[in-house]
């Protein structure tokens, strides 16, 4: 009764609605984030939907976000309301998140030509809540805050230019009053940031570059560098060739965490441009490096280069997932990033020490990482030499896991891992740098990893560092996954499956061909029934999916940045879609 | 009514394509904007002519009247034109967008024959010179007038696809094993349609199966971890 009393009250009045996201990410009815929360964990506490009743699964309801691109992001729930943002022209839709009755929609005027200019299909990773608002960005630069009750656009800030390169893909995290945005286009030659902007009004409170002078990097008396390669100063300009800084990429498209605690934020950069490493000799600081700044300046505190000049487009910009774990018999807080170069990072985030750095697939490029002085031991025989073809590179360029989130669940204490497994052929030229136009230089075909099968979902010991259980999929696992306190996770596949499993074990308990392949992230909610829902977009897509959904030749390997050769099937078990499935068990029945 | 909107109609196209001719360069060589304006324009194609070229198939009352003159590419009797596109179409950054052997990627494919602006020569000039709305950049600045002329020779290799029907039919389970191209990477050559093998299945590294997907690791190289349960689903 006290808790109806609670939601007829927080439905009642509309200022109750304007709630911090701070405690209501503890709230595990509501997804206020796209990582769930400030720590990225996607854990949710709910357990109505467990390995004994997931069978009996059902679809609860469905609805198309009207545009058939790749859909990469997680829907939001806040007090009952769900907010789903589409790819381009990444309209955002609010809805009754028991029912999937549309309350509103808001349509931006995205400028067309954007989508020229992002790199692998016009996705969008979704948006984040905070008093009141929702923060996400457009394709086009654009950050917007809508307010969550009447759809109203509040503000609207511009941050970049698609003339320059640049895009907005990524999800803006929203915390401590402020909306941490960063910029796509490591594949056009960008000058990558983040951007803080205050949530109440849009302004630009602080920018930090990943690239170019200490003073643009942020990087000042505060900066505490573990390694001893990332001291010195401008070394963000020293370790290019003259002037290369400039179009030397480094941009932030994946994930931002925050630490509450100490007041920091934790990010990682993308891959230097152009890719062909023989133009850029050097480290191209801070290109695939992990930095730790101050939220309120964006001073920076540390950072780990962890891969200095990249040269098979490594960036780094997956997810790092904020957790107190033993190390050496004391518990320490540590940021757990699992690596696109193939290695499980495990980072002192006090520190920017590197307890442990894991293969966690097979990895031919680096033979090993010496923690002493936090560097890759390449492997020599695979450096990209001008104008040769180059074989047998593990992983390929997505990398063993790209953008697609990881989940970790305190009760197994296990990492769940969506990723794929891919080889790569890799062939450099001389790219000129035309700004607005591509600046890659490489030519490249993927290809599947060994044991003839692209991808896997795989569930890691962290502090045990080793692979517990791996479910090999027919294509890259290219969604994200959620985990939860009833023991189940859940991803989906390329080739359209929605799948659930047992989180101990792996088992299959629940899948559900959908109309099109998956590369979102799934989500999961109470609803104001009192069941537990999960959510996912389909909408096949992004970097690995579209070849499914946009005029891309099958026949032609080298397609899509290479990603052509390592999917040419897919046209033939998928198109493209924009349906979100939402999924409960059956009204009335016992859980 | 109907016919006098659509005067009206097809007189704005005209002025819209005039201005946006104009904006190019390709109409003024040399007049207006900056220094690199078309300077190298050296009117392969007369201007007036290219203005006739139309983007769309219909035409107002079903009569084109003069537009959609007959226009082969300049340098088609060039037999090296295409090499010289070939070059181009890397050193302009085309192939960051259109991919290798122009298979597609942030840009439309050209491989094959799906054409969103029309695959006459003086429309992919035109597409070139002008850009297109949905992130095309318009290079009439950036090119001389020859060097656009050499990327239309290479692209019409490029779509130059052996099979050519009216649909194309896409199947899990094909009658026939399906061609793709020789990599790049093995073969890069202005008329890639030359060299092709049959399509390998499930994503692997090529089709005469003479090399084993495996890759080997290298020595020193720490193994990769087998999971201790693999799960089948």
């Amino acid at each position: 009764m006290k808790k109806t009393l609670l939601m007829f009250l927080l439905l009642a009045a509309p200022g109750a609605l304007a709630q911090d996201n701070a405690s209501l990410q503890t709230d595990d009815k509501q997804w206020v984030l796209a990582g769930k929360d400030y720590a990225q964990t996607r854990f949710s506490r709910l357990n109505q939907i467990t390995p004994a009743n997931a069978g009996r699964l059902q679809v609860a309801w469905t609805f198309s976000v009207g545009s058939n691109h790749g859909q990469e992001a997680a829907p939001l729930v806040v007090n009952g309301v769900m907010y789903v943002v589409g790819a381009y022209p990444n309209e955002l839709f609010a809805l009754d998140a028991t029912t999937g009755e549309m309350k509103w929609k808001y349509s931006p005027h995205v400028d067309p030509s954007s989508q020229g200019v992002a790199c692998c299909d016009v996705v969008n990773r979704g948006a984040s809540y905070d008093n009141g608002k929702i923060f996400y960005n457009t394709l086009d630069n654009h950050t917007v805050a809508i307010d969550a009750k009447t759809g109203k656009e509040v503000w609207v800030t511009k941050l970049g230019e698609i003339t320059k390169g640049q895009t907005l893909t990524m999800a803006p995290l929203a915390a401590h009053g402020k909306v941490f945005v960063g910029n796509s286009g490591g594949e056009m030659g960008i000058h990558g940031w983040v951007t803080a902007l205050d949530e109440n009004n849009g302004k630009i409170v602080w920018r930090a570059y990943s690239i170019g002078a200490d003073k643009d990097v942020k990087i000042g008396d505060r900066f505490k560098p573990f390694y001893p390669d990332a001291k010195g100063k401008d070394l963000g300009i020293r370790t290019w060739p003259n002037g290369r800084w400039q179009s030397g990429g480094g941009p932030v498209w994946g994930w931002i965490s925050y630490d509450p605690k100490t007041n920091l934020i934790f990010y990682g950069t993308g891959n230097p441009g152009p890719w062909n490493s023989n133009q850029r000799e050097g480290d191209n600081k801070w290109t695939a490096t992990i930095f730790a700044r101050d939220a309120d300046t964006g001073d920076a505190i540390w950072a780990d280069q962890l891969n200095p000049h990249d040269m098979y487009d490594y960036d780094e910009i997956n997810e790092n997932l904020l957790l107190d774990l033993p190390i050496n018999g004391q518990t320490r807080p540590v940021l757990v990033h699992p690596g696109r170069d193939g290695f499980m990072f495990v980072i002192d985030r006090a520190t920017g020490q590197i307890y442990s750095a894991d293969k966690y697939d097979t990895q031919t490029s680096i033979l090993s990482y010496d923690l002493k002085k936090g560097r890759p031991n390449y492997n020599t025989a695979l450096t990209p030499l001008l104008g040769k073809n180059i074989t047998g590179i593990c992983p390929a360029s997505p990398g063993v896991k790209d953008w697609q989130p990881t989940a970790y669940s305190p009760q197994t204490k296990l990492l769940y891992i969506p990723h794929q497994h891919l080889c790569m052929d890799y062939k450099t030229s001389e790219a000129a740098y035309i700004p607005g136009t591509p600046y890659v230089g490489a030519t490249v075909n993927m290809y599947a990893g060994p044991g003839h099968y692209r991808g896997e979902f795989a569930a890691w010991d962290i502090t045990g560092r080793k692979k517990v259980w791996a479910i090999h999929e027919k294509f890259p696992v290219w969604t994200g996954t959620v985990v939860t306190a009833g023991n189940i996770a859940v991803y989906g596949t390329m080739d359209r499956w929605f799948k659930v499993v047992d989180a101990t074990n792996g088992k299959l308990l629940y899948q559900f061909r959908a109309p099109s392949g998956f590369i979102g992230q799934p989500i999961t909610y109470q609803g104001s029934d009192g069941r537990q829902y999960i959510a996912l977009l389909s909408g096949v897509g992004g970097w690995a999916g579209a070849l499914a959904n946009y005029e891309i030749d099958p026949r032609v390997r080298n397609g899509a940045l290479g990603y052509t050769g390592a999917v040419n099937d897919l046209p033939a078990v998928t198109s493209g879609g924009s349906t979100l499935m939402v999924f409960a068990l059956p009204k009335g029945g016992s859980p | 009514m109907n016919r006098f909107l659509w005067i009206i109609i097809g007189i704005v196209i005209v002025i819209v394509a005039v201005v946006v001719l104009g904006i190019s360069g390709v109409l003024m060589p040399g007049k207006g904007s900056g220094p690199n304006l078309a300077s190298g324009y050296s009117g392969l194609i007369a201007p007036e002519k290219l203005l006739r070229v139309p983007v769309s198939g219909i035409y107002p009352g079903g009569n084109p009247r003069g537009l959609n003159p007959h226009m082969e590419n300049p340098l088609k009797d060039d037999p090296d034109a295409a090499a010289r596109g070939m070059k181009d179409f890397d050193n302009f950054n085309c192939s960051g967008c259109h991919m290798g052997n122009g298979g597609g990627g942030m840009g439309p494919a050209l491989s094959n024959h799906v054409w969103i602006y029309r695959e006459s020569p003086a429309n992919i000039y035109l597409s070139i010179a002008q850009g297109r709305s949905a992130g095309m950049p318009a290079f009439g600045a950036m090119l001389p007038d020859r060097t656009i002329w050499e990327l239309v020779a290479y692209i019409q290799n490029l779509s130059d696809d052996p099979g050519h029907a009216f649909g194309v039919t896409t199947s899990a389970t094909p009658d026939v094993p399906p061609r793709e191209q020789v990599p790049v990477g093995q073969i890069q050559s202005p008329t890639p349609w030359k060299y092709t093998e049959p399509m390998p299945p499930n994503g692997e590294k090529n089709g005469s199966g003479s090399e084993p997907p495996d890759a080997p690791l290298p020595p020193g190289a720490e193994p990769a971890p087998q999971p201790q349960h693999l799960v089948t689903h």
